[in-house]
């Protein structure tokens, strides 16, 4: 097929379809929405201003390199305290110098730990920790957005190549079946019980595992299911009577393969997709939480959920890091719904 | 058709050799394992457990090269890998699965003794999982998009977001700490053996009622979801709609045609109920006091206790090797069209 | 024992420096040995005497200090507690003896002498007298002639011969016994049924050779030594003479000990009114905090508080307002364990003394402490605090000082900044790797790496399985190992920690490489004096010489006790001694008053004001 610069008539009606399924569609634009603010999250959350009007001049810290205190006459070295700068000018009321600092002004990794008060801290509207802090004193909120980036590019990720790997290899086995079928089937057997945590221990004494060795590892542990349900749907496809004609008609195995087969399979492959980003959160999380997963201090929804069940007592931590879940599980799963509705070959038929 | 079974049970051999050689040669690689906690506890000795026992405290001294090799004869370490693996297999087909290096004690003897905590939890929760996912999902194709199917997407979608450890610990601190509806953990009473078996029986339920939520609750999304979609699927296909326009009553178009079709992708995960024998979540049973496999399974790996890691491989690979083979005579039976075996290309 | 720092752990530390302590107020040679009708009397093989005692030895015992209990302590009742993991066996030695259960079935078996907890002299335990030999080196010491294993056979001069042979067997699979009662436990000779003598491998200071050499005996009639020794006492109850014994064990739910009634030490002077429940059961619950709920509601009798988050935010409740669960904060005076970063002086950034002196200074302990910690825990100065005079208290730890830091680092030629603000010095990054295995200690490293950045430090976390990272720092692959080492013992250790015998090498204890020829002198020296002032001063020296080094930055030291206990548990006027030790299930002064617990878990007993006690006896700054 060549790609035009145009949407089919087909593309069109679905994409028309998706949008007048509501509840999918807007799941899908939140969704959306969360993930590019998500992608600049550094100009919502984070200790860095976002301009500094300083003597006449202006600057942006919020990319690039650090500016030290001693930049806004402050005296020391270290990474100005962008907080604290914009007090100290505002104590200054003849001075011309101002600060504007994003929504949520923390970082993910700084701790703030207020004398008086003990770690973790209630949600306060006025030190603008929307959701508190944590036990070590960082801001909840912070570390939601944070961890969320991590774990929704980690589980696309992680979907993507699971799925190449999964659809193709899974479909030629169905498709040609015999002694290749038989080699990878195998194959899928003695991986799929090889012990996970073995593997991420060995390398983790070895090396600082990192978001892409972890990546590698789940995916070299994970492309199994996916192409085990294309095999088992390639095969079904195959004995269908369309197939067999289409066959008997001539047409070439690729020709088989990605008019027929494919898009038949769809559904299989599209219910799987929510359940997939899903998984690949919770088991970010899983691994988080059991303290197998990215090195600390990662902000991460599982060692948020650790900290949390540990401390019911600071209901916050726990509810604001399971609704944060929730609610992005959920939205995924909707769509996933209305996405499989909508592109579906097949219309649905409705006997009423 | 037969024959490729029996072809499918020979390849059981070939695969469960791979996978038992496989995580043999990873379990040699992992660090932390019995000789190097040995040699750790020899260097924190002096302060450790010498204050405990003796009182004594003296220069910890690494272990010398004849105290390690005798080490590694005790824990099977002293020959070269293959070489283990072939004596270890040599035991296998006699059903020895060898002695636990961590409890002493013959690694079979821990696997049984965890049988019956599995399969109550893993049959209950299998059956009560297709008992409500089966009629929802057939429930949520025939009335989709309506109030009734989003609510229970809804709900059905929340218990998935929700991890089952989560859902455990808050059910632990209200219903059982708080307002003491519930016994705090436990498999049964430390009085079981004196209660009638009827109290046996509400016993065993009065601790079971929590874990099975936490394993319930996140286990109906894709199994509702496989039998919703793949029922609408089958509705919206030719030989339904033909059916129907010839007449056939709706609901017997649904029940004789179209739900046996869709329960093709079920039953290719029907195989795997085998392995419930040695199911069980490490999380829920460490939070709820449960001795099951979700527990063994993982501290056997943390703790590197190879025996019964590989004795629960054994078991577990040969289930699942089995159950693999199971799913495919379920799929040939619900599906006659599924031809296993026969030239393919 | 920084290694496993959380209650549980704590209150075994407690429960172990607490040996049980048993005097003999008499020796009264005319108590015949009472019969034990009944018991099937199994053929001992006698050792020989081989031993002709020495003329004109001075035999020395302890009954004049005070007795350290209560005589208001009723007997009798259920204590309830609790361990995190069911024991892998209840043998005392040979493989994964050494788990959390360990403190439990150990203090079952006591020794020749112990230490007495507040005056620290020696008191006799199954030893009435003990006398020493000119050599400096072999104490001999007369048995208490009643003295019995549970199962009433006598314990004579043969059981501590037989210690020797079973501790030195290759069947028990314990190297670290093999070794010790090799190298440091020379020989054992037996002048008649109740005299031994023990000699150890060095000439040392009286107080040193009575703690290092003194030893428990083994019960001869009881073993089988062969190749199946291991497997087969896994879980066989072994005739212990300590006044509990193991009486059921169901296992993977709990473990039950009872107190012997007839125990042949019950009337004996440092003995009376402790040792008090009638049983003591060890529940196996696998969370903190799950374990905590049930404490909440009375199934377990106390709970270890030493972690802040659970003093100062899980101990509430309607419980703890009414009087119902008091609190105590009890502080303690003994040897402290040394937790601290030890660098890797052989690395090449940590190889230069003033990036060490900078990264000291660079480090906000004290911000640690005082957040996250909840000002609770101290700063450690040195290695070796709460050893008395051989603490070297002038040592002043290097404070949180960001100038110092700067001049330090930029003096090493560290000058340069990137792009994060991390220090540079051509193409290397002044960024350092903590190794570390213990995931509830990174809030206080991730305060510790905010603040270092201020310094231009870069300290990347490396959270490792506990195994795995003990296994790196003991191949020397860490450039920060943070650890902390056990205290304990009478006096400092130097050798394995600092003597350049070690150092480069895997599998031992010299953690940061430390090779200063001056010192490895110094450190011959110690071991060879046998005079305590001379020791003294050299460990003062020694102690200054490791602070001038700067291989070491110590954090915390906790010199305290802190549980929550329900109401019906009481202790004496004095609540506890100078090793604190309050609830220890094996050797307290607690008793416990089941009446009371009936009347507060019904809900009838008064209530009172919240109760929360803070003892400072023992509090030595």
């Amino acid at each position: 097929m060549k790609l035009r610069p145009q949407l089919n008539p087909l593309t069109q009606r679905q994409l028309a379809r998706f949008r007048s399924l509501k509840r999918g569609y807007w799941s899908a634009v939140i969704l959306l929405i969360t993930i590019v603010l998500s992608s600049g999250a550094e100009l919502l959350v984070n200790s860095r201003a976002l301009i500094v009007s300083y003597e006449g001049n202006w600057f942006f810290p919020t990319y690039g390199k650090y500016l030290p205190g001693s930049t806004f006459g402050l005296g020391y070295e270290y990474e100005t305290n962008f907080r604290e700068l914009k007090v100290f000018f505002e104590r200054q009321p003849s001075n011309s110098n101002w600060v504007i600092m994003p929504l949520v002004p923390y970082n993910a990794f700084e701790v703030d730990l207020p004398a008086s008060r003990y770690p973790p801290n209630a949600p306060s509207l006025s030190e603008k920790h929307y959701l508190g802090t944590d036990t070590t004193g960082r801001d909840v909120l912070a570390r939601l957005v944070y961890g969320f980036r991590i774990a929704i590019s980690f589980a696309l990720i992680l979907l993507i190549c699971n799925y190449t790997i999964g659809v193709a290899l899974g479909c030629a086995m169905g498709f040609w079946g015999g002694a290749f079928d038989l080699f990878f089937q195998r194959v899928i057997e003695v991986w799929s019980n090889v012990p996970f945590l073995y593997v991420i221990m060995i390398i983790a004494s070895v090396i600082i595992p990192n978001f892409w060795t972890l990546m590698i590892v789940m995916v070299i542990f994970g492309w199994m299911s996916m192409t085990w349900y294309m095999r088992t749907s390639t095969y079904k496809e195959k004995t269908r009577a369309y197939v067999l004609s289409a066959r008997a008609l001539g047409a070439s195995n690729a020709r088989v393969i990605f008019s027929h087969i494919l898009p038949n399979s769809i559904s299989i492959i599209v219910t799987f997709v929510p359940f997939a980003i899903a998984g690949g959160i919770t088991s970010l999380t899983a691994l988080d939480y059991l303290g197998f997963g990215l090195p600390p201090p990662t902000p991460s929804w599982g060692e948020l959920l650790s900290q949390g069940t540990s401390q019911l007592e600071s209901p916050w931590l726990v509810t604001s890091v399971v609704g944060a879940m929730v609610a992005i599980l959920l939205m995924v799963t909707y769509v996933g719904e209305a996405v499989r509705e909508a592109f579906d070959p097949k219309k649905f038929t409705y006997y009423e | 058709m037969t024959s490729y079974f029996i072809r499918r049970l020979l390849l059981v051999i070939p695969t469960f050799l791979g996978i038992t050689l496989l995580v043999f040669a990873v379990t040699r690689v992992v660090p932390g394992g019995p000789i190097e906690r040995a040699m750790n506890e020899a260097l924190l000795a002096q302060t450790d457990s010498a204050q405990m026992i003796d009182m004594n405290s003296v220069a910890g001294a690494a272990l010398s090269e004849d105290q390690l090799a005798e080490l590694r004869a005790y824990y099977g370490f002293d020959k070269p890998w293959h070489e283990s693996y072939v004596i270890w297999l040599g035991r296998v087909m006699q059903l020895d699965l060898g002695m636990s290096t961590r409890y002493t004690e013959p690694v079979w003897d821990i696997i049984k003794n965890r049988f019956p905590i599995s399969i109550f939890y893993g049959i209950t929760t299998l059956i009560l999982t297709y008992a409500v996912c089966i009629p929802l999902g057939i429930a949520k194709a025939l009335r989709h998009n309506s109030v009734f199917d989003n609510a229970t997407s809804a709900v059905v979608f929340f218990g998935y977001a929700l991890p089952g450890y989560v859902v455990a610990i808050a059910l632990l601190t209200a219903l059982a700490s708080a307002w003491e509806w519930f016994p705090l953990g436990g498999f049964v009473s430390d009085n079981f053996d004196q209660l009638s078996t009827l109290d046996q029986a509400i016993d065993i339920l009065y601790h079971a009622t929590l874990p099975l939520i936490a394993y319930l609750a996140g286990s109906f999304a894709v199994m509702t979801f496989m039998v919703k979609n793949s029922l609408m699927d089958n509705l919206s296909s030719d030989y339904v709609r033909t059916a129907i326009a010839k007449g056939m009553p709706f609901k017997r178009a649904v029940f004789r045609h179209a739900l046996r079709n869709s329960l093709i992708p079920v039953a290719t995960s029907f195989g795997q109920l085998i392995s419930v024998i040695i199911s069980g979540s490490f999380l829920i049973e460490k939070i709820f006091n449960i001795d099951g496999f979700g527990l063994l399974g993982f501290e056997s790996l943390v703790e590197r206790d190879y025996p019964v890691v590989m004795g629960i491989l054994v078991i577990s690979s040969l289930l699942f090797l089995v159950g693999n083979i199971l799913s495919d005579i379920c799929v040939a039976i619900v599906d006659p069209r599924v031809k296993f075996g026969e030239n393919g290309s | 024992m920084h290694l496993r720092m959380n209650p549980i752990a704590r209150a075994l530390i407690a429960l172990v420096s607490t040996l049980a302590l048993i005097g003999c107020g008499t020796n009264d040679k005319g108590n015949a040995l009472p019969e034990t009708p009944g018991e099937v009397a199994q053929e001992i093989v006698s050792y020989p005497v081989n031993g002709v005692l020495p003329k004109g030895l001075t035999w020395e015992t302890n009954n004049e200090d005070p007795i350290f209990a209560s005589a208001d302590a009723k007997p009798g009742g259920t204590f309830r507690t609790y361990v995190l993991a069911f024991p892998l066996t209840i043998r005392r030695v040979g493989p994964d003896s050494n788990g959390s259960f360990a403190g439990y079935t150990r203090a079952g078996f006591l020794q020749l002498v112990s230490l007495h907890p507040n005056t620290r002299n020696f008191v006799p335990t199954l030893a009435t007298h003990w006398a020493f030999d000119d050599d400096g080196k072999t104490v001999y010491y007369r048995l208490h002639p009643n003295a019995k294993w549970s199962d009433g056979t006598p314990i004579t001069a043969d059981d501590y011969l037989y210690t020797l042979d079973f501790m030195r067997s290759k069947h028990i699979v314990a190297p670290w016994y093999n070794n010790h009662y090799t190298t440091q436990i020379v020989n054992v000779v037996k002048y008649d049924d109740y005299t031994i003598s023990i000699e150890g491998s060095s000439a040392k200071p009286k107080d040193e050779i009575l703690y290092e050499y003194s030893m428990g005996p083994v019960p001869k009639h009881f073993h089988v030594l062969d190749e199946n020794w291991v497997r087969e006492n896994n879980w066989k109850v072994e005739p212990n003479n300590g006044p509990y014994q193991i009486s059921k064990i169901e296992k993977g739910k709990y473990i039950e000990f009872t107190r012997k009634k007839d125990w042949w030490g019950n009337d004996l002077k440092y003995y009376r009114y402790r040792f008090n429940p009638n049983r003591i059961r060890v529940r196996v619950i696998r969370d903190v905090n799950i374990a905590l709920q049930h404490f909440f509601k009375g199934e377990l009798d106390t709970f270890g508080g030493v972690l802040p988050e659970f003093w100062h935010d899980k101990f509430k409740g309607k419980d703890f307002d009414n009087g119902y669960i008091h609190k105590i904060w009890f502080y303690t005076d003994n040897p402290q364990p040394a937790p601290g970063m030890w660098l890797n002086q052989s690395d090449s950034i940590l190889s230069d003394q003033k990036v060490r002196y900078g990264l000291a200074h660079a480090m906000n302990i004290d911000k640690v402490i005082t957040t996250v910690l909840r000002g609770d825990y101290r700063r450690q100065h040195t290695h070796h605090e709460g050893y008395g005079d051989y603490s070297n208290t002038s040592i002043r730890a290097r404070a949180f000082d960001l100038t110092r830091a700067n001049t330090l680092l930029d003096e090493a030629g560290w000058t340069e900044r990137d792009d994060r603000g991390i220090r540079t010095k051509g193409q290397q990054t002044l960024s350092l790797r903590v190794t570390y295995g213990q995931s509830h200690h990174t809030p206080r490293l991730v305060i510790l790496r905010e603040e270092a950045k201020k310094a231009g430090i870069d300290l990347t976390l490396q959270l490792l399985d506990s195994s795995i990272s003990f296994k790196q720092m003991l191949e020397k692959k860490h450039q920060i190992a943070w650890m902390g080492w056990s205290g304990g013992g009478l006096s400092p250790r130097y050798r394995q920690f600092y003597h350049s015998d070690n150092a480069n090498k895997p599998q031992n204890n010299n953690l940061t490489n430390n090779a200063v020829p001056h010192m490895d002198n110094l450190i011959d020296q110690y071991r060879a004096a046998t005079e305590k002032t001379d020791r003294v001063e050299l460990a003062h020296q020694l102690e200054q010489m490791l602070h001038d080094t700067g291989a070491v930055i110590f954090t915390f030291k906790v010199p305290y006790t802190r549980d929550a206990y329900w109401r019906w548990m009481k202790l004496p006027e004095f609540r506890g001694t100078r090793v604190g030790g309050l609830f220890n299930p094996m050797g307290g002064q607690f008793w416990i008053d089941e009446l009371e617990r009936q009347s507060v878990l019904d809900d009838t007993a008064p209530k009172t004001a919240p109760v929360s006690i803070l003892d400072t006896t023992y509090l030595s700054e």
